[in-house]
């Protein structure tokens, strides 16, 4: 069984977690003392992984970290109708990735000010919150021209794809490192439209949505 | 200087902000608000935050016809803001005072409109015809809105048609403190923008622009591209120009304590049964057989808050009161639907109901008042109706339906077209179970099957004719059902009231002692001495003049308390019980 290092308070576990629990693969978690422990930069996890970050997989002996590589890799093993991850389609490919390292910047500048906030990191905050409002901004205006052509997820595809997994929690706890998201309500509906997808779970500051209305 | 008058109307979000089951953040002056569209296409504009403890209900959940808070789950009507349920209380009704804060909401040019105290109407644009606009994506700005005004009269945009030339001519054809008209000419193309700049906060606004009509479909995208390339630029250069001024003090809103009409005590009046409501009959139709459905509309303003179970006193022309449950849906805010069956022995007020009252007649109704509240956090709930005692039921099985909470509703009528609110029923799709044309003998076998599985959580809810209930009450206690799962209501007292004793009533609030002679009841003789007490049906059925014993033996003759509660000595209904033991203490 897929093994998950995990702390239930990151939002790099939790976009595992949830992309686990929409596909329904079965999983087991080993809770690991991010705080205030410090358990990611102990020696035995750092034999896991050098870097000392979450999350971490082992799936059956193969030992994967980094949230958005274990993302990829869990969607095309585990996903037999191939649209979380359609591996098929180089364009959308393409833009999946492009969407991967976007969600990397966004955890570089929201998750950072969310840490400053809630677990007392030492970072340029202003820095950090400016940054994620650049984010945001291209991210709704995205979004926002997505509505406007029919399109509901990140890339150009009729279903959602691992790029919206990826970017969604650290926006949805955005609050949480005082960058509120009322200047940007194309990115609050994107979100709205991710907590419906079937198997969709919540953590500790993001919520769930009503059902959508019936057609 | 930024203009902050509460009067004037704002756009705060565009028409296609307000996705169904969505609940829009917006904020104009410094007051924040919770922005949903109901599935009925009613917008609300509320106060963003729960009456409970103060969460923001732009994160809370828009079920299409009510909103509920995150954090514990309070739910509030679609266009009155009331509240409906309180998961913490499941088996009372919520007060009427919790009531949220509501803005008014216009929707016009493909705008939400809004304002703290509006004064007019949303002003009229000339060259802005409804219907045939293209909204441009709005485009936050951390500047004060003056200084956006200011910036933009020198914006420049293509008119449709020459997107791809520049330099075109452009012309400021009006402007005022939060909008402006610009008009973009090119040779022959020609395209006027409307910009309005919501003051989102001293130092924060929106642009939201319009363009005059809508371009061909194969350039829609283009030109909205094209707008919010130019608006994004701008935003830069608005930005860049304020990023060294002192940011001015964010605007502080005030929180108004709860509306005088809500906070005030009601004037005592003589009469107890009031009707402070005035309705039209908007429809009148025939629900089912020798059932009258009507909808009551309101003359002026809204109506109250109700939540399932509820019911309101009919005032009727000839003089009758009789009570009618509400069967509306959750959210169904704006009008009231009853259903009246004709008795046959009518002593009034059913006959007045169907032969008198037609459509455009006015009515004076009573608020609604709910002594048959459901609760919602049963494991399985099982609804009971026999006849027209579908009504309160149905706005149950609505309510749990919308809620998708396990339920099932049994209604008992005589065949197929005496089943009232086709419509309605039809939308509550498997968990609805007829049983018709039974007799009484088929009626309890029935009963006993449905109540034969008992299982802890689960609460039964009944109405209908007096010996269907005294039957079901019956079979469901030999079932293993406990008393408090067992929630019922009559349509009336059948009991022979006996009203010959004598005996002293002392109010222990109001510091009153008087004798109720034979003859007399408790409820006129509290009302003579000059306290004011709701009342209802006043024949010991619905529940309303309800009384706290706190000394003293009842003499029950009602039929709205259970066992239990009449066994327990420590409530009474004024209407028609009286006293066993010489004097009563009331909580009064």
């Amino acid at each position: 069984m897929i093994k998950l290092y995990d702390y239930e308070l990151s939002g790099n576990c939790y976009k595992l977690r949830l992309l686990m629990s929409i596909l329904g693969v079965d999983y087991e978690t080993v809770p690991v003392d991010f705080y205030p422990g410090r358990e990611h930069k102990s020696d035995w996890f750092l034999r896991l992984n050098p870097l000392g970050q979450l999350p971490v997989v082992d799936d059956d002996g193969l030992v994967l970290r980094d949230a958005q590589a274990i993302l990829v890799y869990l969607a095309a093993r585990y996903d037999p109708s191939g649209t979380w991850y359609p591996r098929d389609d180089p364009r959308l490919l393409g833009e999946v990735s492009q969407w991967l390292a976007f969600a990397d910047g966004i955890t570089a500048t929201a998750s950072a000010a969310r840490l400053h906030d809630g677990l007392f990191y030492d970072v340029d905050i202003d820095a950090c919150r400016a940054g994620a409002h650049r984010l945001f901004r291209i991210l709704d205006e995205h979004l926002w021209f997505g509505e406007q052509e029919g399109r509901d997820w990140l890339c150009a595809a009729a279903a959602p794809t691992i790029a919206d997994i990826a970017c969604f929690p650290y926006v949805m706890l955005s609050e949480e490192g005082g960058i509120s998201r009322q200047d940007y309500p194309a990115i609050r509906r994107w979100c709205d439209r991710l907590k419906r997808v079937d198997g969709f779970i919540v953590m500790s500051g993001i919520f769930p949505a009503s059902r959508a209305r019936a057609a | 200087m930024l203009d902050q008058s509460r009067n004037r109307w704002h756009p705060i979000a565009a028409s296609h902000d307000l996705a169904y089951r969505h609940v829009f953040h917006g904020q104009l002056l410094g007051r924040e608000f919770a922005v949903w569209r109901a599935d009925d296409d009613f917008v609300n504009i509320w106060e963003n935050r729960c009456l409970h403890r103060g969460v923001r209900l732009s994160i809370g959940i828009n079920d299409g016809r009510e909103l509920k808070c995150q954090y514990h789950g309070w739910r509030y009507s679609n266009r009155t803001a009331g509240c409906t349920y309180i998961p913490a209380h499941p088996a009372d009704a919520p007060a009427r005072t919790i009531t949220n804060r509501t803005f008014s909401a216009v929707e016009r040019y493909g705008f939400v409109w809004t304002a703290e105290e509006p004064v007019g109407e949303v002003p009229g644009i000339a060259g802005l015809a409804e219907g045939d606009l293209l909204v441009l994506r709005g485009i936050p700005v951390n500047a004060a809105a003056d200084r956006v005004v200011e910036h933009l009269q020198t914006h420049r945009f293509q008119p449709v048609g020459a997107l791809d030339a520049d330099g075109a001519e452009m012309v400021v054809e009006t402007a005022d403190a939060f909008s402006l008209a610009l008009l973009a000419r090119q040779g022959t193309a020609e395209t006027r923008c409307v910009f309005f700049v919501q003051p989102v906060d001293a130092a924060r606004s929106v642009i939201r622009g319009v363009l005059d009509r809508q371009p061909e479909a194969a350039q829609r995208m283009a030109v909205l591209r094209h707008h919010n390339e130019r608006l994004s630029a701008l935003r830069e250069r608005i930005e860049d120009a304020v990023r060294g001024e002192p940011a001015p003090a964010p605007i502080e809103p005030v929180f108004d304590p709860v509306p005088a009409e809500l906070a005030e005590m009601p004037q005592p009046t003589p009469h107890g049964r009031k009707a402070t409501l005035r309705v039209e009959v908007a429809r009148k139709w025939a629900a089912a057989d020798g059932i009258a459905g009507f909808e009551l509309t309101p003359l002026g303003g809204g109506l109250p808050t109700f939540q399932p179970g509820a019911h309101i006193d009919v005032h009727m022309p000839n003089g009758e009161i009789r009570q009618y449950s509400v069967v509306n849906g959750p959210g169904e805010s704006d009008r009231f639907t009853i259903g009246v069956k004709r008795e046959p022995e009518s002593a009034g007020g059913s006959s007045c109901m169907h032969d008198t009252v037609r459509e455009g007649d006015v009515l004076a109704i009573s608020e609604p008042r709910n002594n048959f509240p459901l609760r919602r956090d049963a494991s399985k709930t099982l609804l009971v109706a026999g006849g027209i005692g579908i009504t309160p039921l149905l706005a149950m099985a609505q309510a749990l339906h919308n809620q998708d909470l396990a339920f099932e509703l049994h209604y008992f009528a005589r065949d197929e077209a005496q089943m009232a609110f086709r419509e309605r029923l039809d939308g509550l799709g498997a968990t609805l179970h007829p049983h018709l044309g039974l007799d009484p003998q088929a009626t309890g076998d029935t009963l006993s099957s449905l109540f034969s599985t008992y299982q802890d959580g689960m609460h039964l809810y009944l109405c209908g004719p007096g010996p269907m209930l005294e039957a079901a009450r019956r079979v469901a206690a030999e079932r293993g059902w406990p008393e408090q799962a067992i929630h019922f209501e009559y349509f009336k007292n059948t009991n022979e009231i006996d009203d010959s004793s004598t005996f002293e009533v002392a109010l222990a609030r109001s510091c009153l002692t008087f004798q109720v002679p034979a003859g007399r009841t408790i409820l006129d003789m509290v009302r003579e001495n000059g306290v004011d007490m709701p009342s209802s049906c006043e024949q010991g059925a619905c529940g309303t003049c309800l009384a706290t014993v706190i000394e003293g033996e009842p003499d029950h003759q009602d039929v709205y308390l259970n066992d239990t509660e009449k066994r327990s000595g420590t409530k009474i209904m004024t209407c028609v019980s009286r006293a066993r033991s010489a004097r009563l203490v009331l909580d009064l």
